[in-house]
């Protein structure tokens, strides 16, 4: 008997013990606050929203914002970076404050994240290899198009695309491929276009920044046509802490309006994607 | 008839002459017409694409009398330097296919020093943490599996079958996501380091077991009629015999270790791969620094090999005459 009481004692105490540290919820500003430090989690693969630069930092036009954005709380930026998967799944339990990754607020997503603001447009654009014929959209039809899995673009070739969120223009579905291929990445879909016109690929779908990045790398290709469709970009919070989803918003907003994020954009793409074009 | 045939194709020569025949068949069935080959064998035979038949025949007869004649030189070198003279040909094979690859060396130049200084480093460490507590656990599961205390026995066979049966990236991505659900938040190089040993840990007891057993079964009983203690048999008696069976098979598992610490990336962690991929991908230029990945893979292996080699001369030393 004693030894049953013993042990039953034993389960209460640690349930007891455990149960507040369950809670972190609405914690992230006085976290962050109280820190001075704002926790960036980044994919180090997406250049030039994020990658390593030569000097082995951290470097890109979703870091510059996040970097701001830390500025604004008064705080330092610190970067870790998880996999996409994890960072998408949500229940943070604190490891890391804002994820400024160029995400897609989707409605799945929305389930266990907040998308406080949008903070930029990306065009989606096609690009056919370098001695490529083709030359306008329509020719695209019945070809062999790559795009990277679980994407927008896979949905838009597909067409079943629902971008829910504000403020996005309304496209249409200008392209029937004929076989749609799916890859880990952009840079696994680029790739297996650059080993020849047609040899795997007649065509990629992918975000016009990455194509650009990646022809002014070396990568032969050359795009098709103009942007198929404006996909908003929003910051990312964990669930729970209305204050600090506020605060973002705030932040980016006042970003907008005195053209921090165009100056951004513009430093990174050469256009300004702050603002969505018709 | 058959006994001519029989007779026929015990004479070496022969031998050696059906072998080529079969290399050109080979070599023929791969067309050879689009690769380099084709290029050198251009002034004789004219453009690849256009010499049908002939030209493949051709190619592969080139190829596979080129390849006959290696062999032959190299037997006629001393029987010393034969081995090194073959690791060093495969070398230069295998460097020679990647510098077909037309890599950008500036750029491997310019970033192999983070490559080595933080990935490599890294690797190292997680992996020599991850083996030394895989080894503690596989000791104690091994030990346990073979007890006749039932539940040792159910717990250890529990543990050997799950953590083998998990796929080694779930049970990073398990610990990682999972146990902060639980109110434990660990950072990534100790989740990394965690699932690897208890992972290994598994693998290693199974390898750790069949070394006990492989120590006959007289070395014990001659043990208890002189009077010693179960523990002080196992620990002076049992265990160093075993230890001769153990590490090869243990080598191994730590050089796959190597490699499959490669996973913990995904948590975050700037090792190896990771490096590799990332620094490749922000210039678009991944092959380079995953070919260099590679070979940094490979010397810190032949490390490991090396030491192994020493220790199995340490533990073989009762055999030697």
């Amino acid at each position: 008997m004693t030894i049953r009481h013993m042990l039953l004692a034993g389960f209460a105490a640690a349930i007891v013990a455990l149960a507040p540290l369950g809670a972190t919820a609405g914690e992230s500003l006085d976290r962050v606050m109280k820190t001075k430090t704002l926790t960036l989690s980044s994919d180090a693969s997406y250049p030039p929203q994020s990658f390593l630069n030569d000097k082995n930092e951290m470097d890109g036009f979703d870091v510059d914002v996040g970097r701001e954005i830390a500025k604004r709380l008064g705080a330092e930026l610190k970067i870790i970076t998880p996999a996409w998967e994890i960072i998408t799944a949500g229940k943070w339990q604190g490891r890391w404050d804002i994820s400024v990754g160029s995400m897609t607020p989707t409605k799945e997503r929305a389930q266990v994240l907040d998308f406080p603001a949008v903070y930029y447009y990306t065009p989606a654009a096609f690009a056919v290899h370098k001695d490529s014929k083709i030359a306008s959209l329509a020719e695209l039809d019945g070809k062999t198009v790559g795009v990277c899995g679980g994407c927008t673009y896979e949905a838009y070739l597909n067409k079943n695309l629902v971008i829910d969120a504000e403020g996005a223009p309304a496209f249409d579905y200008k392209v029937t491929p004929g076989t749609i291929r799916t890859y880990e990445t952009d840079t696994n879909v680029f790739d297996d276009l650059k080993i020849g016109d047609g040899k795997r690929l007649d065509a990629v779908l992918s975000a016009q920044p990455t194509i650009e990045e990646a022809i002014k790398s070396g990568m032969p290709m050359k795009l098709v046509g103009g942007p198929v469709f404006y996909e908003p970009l929003a910051v990312a919070v964990d669930r729970g802490d209305p204050e600090f989803s506020a605060k973002i918003a705030e932040i980016v907003t006042a970003m907008h309006a005195d053209g921090t994020l165009k100056t951004l954009s513009e430093k990174w793409y050469g256009v300004d994607y702050s603002t969505v074009k018709k | 008839m058959l006994i001519l045939v029989e007779r026929c194709l015990e004479q070496p020569l022969i031998k050696r002459l059906l072998l080529l025949l079969l290399g050109v068949a080979v070599l023929f069935a791969i067309d050879l017409r689009g690769t380099g080959i084709g290029e050198l064998l251009r002034p004789a035979l004219g453009d690849p694409a256009e010499s049908g038949l002939w030209g493949r025949f051709s190619y592969a007869v080139v190829l596979a009398v080129a390849i006959a004649i290696n062999v032959v030189l190299v037997n006629l070198l001393p029987r010393r330097i034969q081995t090194l003279f073959v690791w060093v040909e495969l070398l230069v094979l295998f460097l020679a296919f990647f510098w077909s690859f037309d890599l950008s060396y500036a750029f491997i130049a310019k970033r192999i020093g983070f490559l080595i200084s933080q990935g490599a480093f890294t690797t190292i460490y997680i992996s020599l943490v991850s083996s030394a507590i895989a080894c503690v656990i596989a000791l104690v599961m091994a030990l346990a599996k073979m007890s006749s205390n039932a539940v040792s026995y159910g717990f250890a066979s529990f543990y050997i079958s799950f953590f083998r049966g998990l796929p080694l990236l779930m049970q990073i991505y398990l610990i990682y996501i999972g146990l902060p659900q639980m109110g434990f938040v660990v950072d990534p190089v100790p989740a990394g380091i965690a699932a690897l040993s208890i992972c290994y840990g598994a693998y290693l007891a199974e390898i750790f077991r069949a070394g006990i057993l492989g120590v006959p079964r007289g070395q014990r009983e001659a043990a208890a009629a002189l009077g010693l203690k179960p523990g002080l048999i196992m620990r002076k008696i049992v265990l160093p015999q075993a230890m001769k069976l153990i590490v090869p098979p243990i080598g191994n598992q730590f050089i796959a270790m190597l490699k499959d610490s490669s996973l913990v990336s995904v948590v975050g962690v700037w090792e190896l791969t990771f490096l590799a991929r990332t620094q490749g991908r922000a210039e678009f230029k991944h092959l380079e620094m995953l070919i260099t990945a590679s070979l940094v893979y490979w010397a810190m292996s032949i490390c490991f090999e090396m030491i192994q080699s020493r220790i199995e001369t340490h533990y073989a030393k009762g055999d030697r005459r």
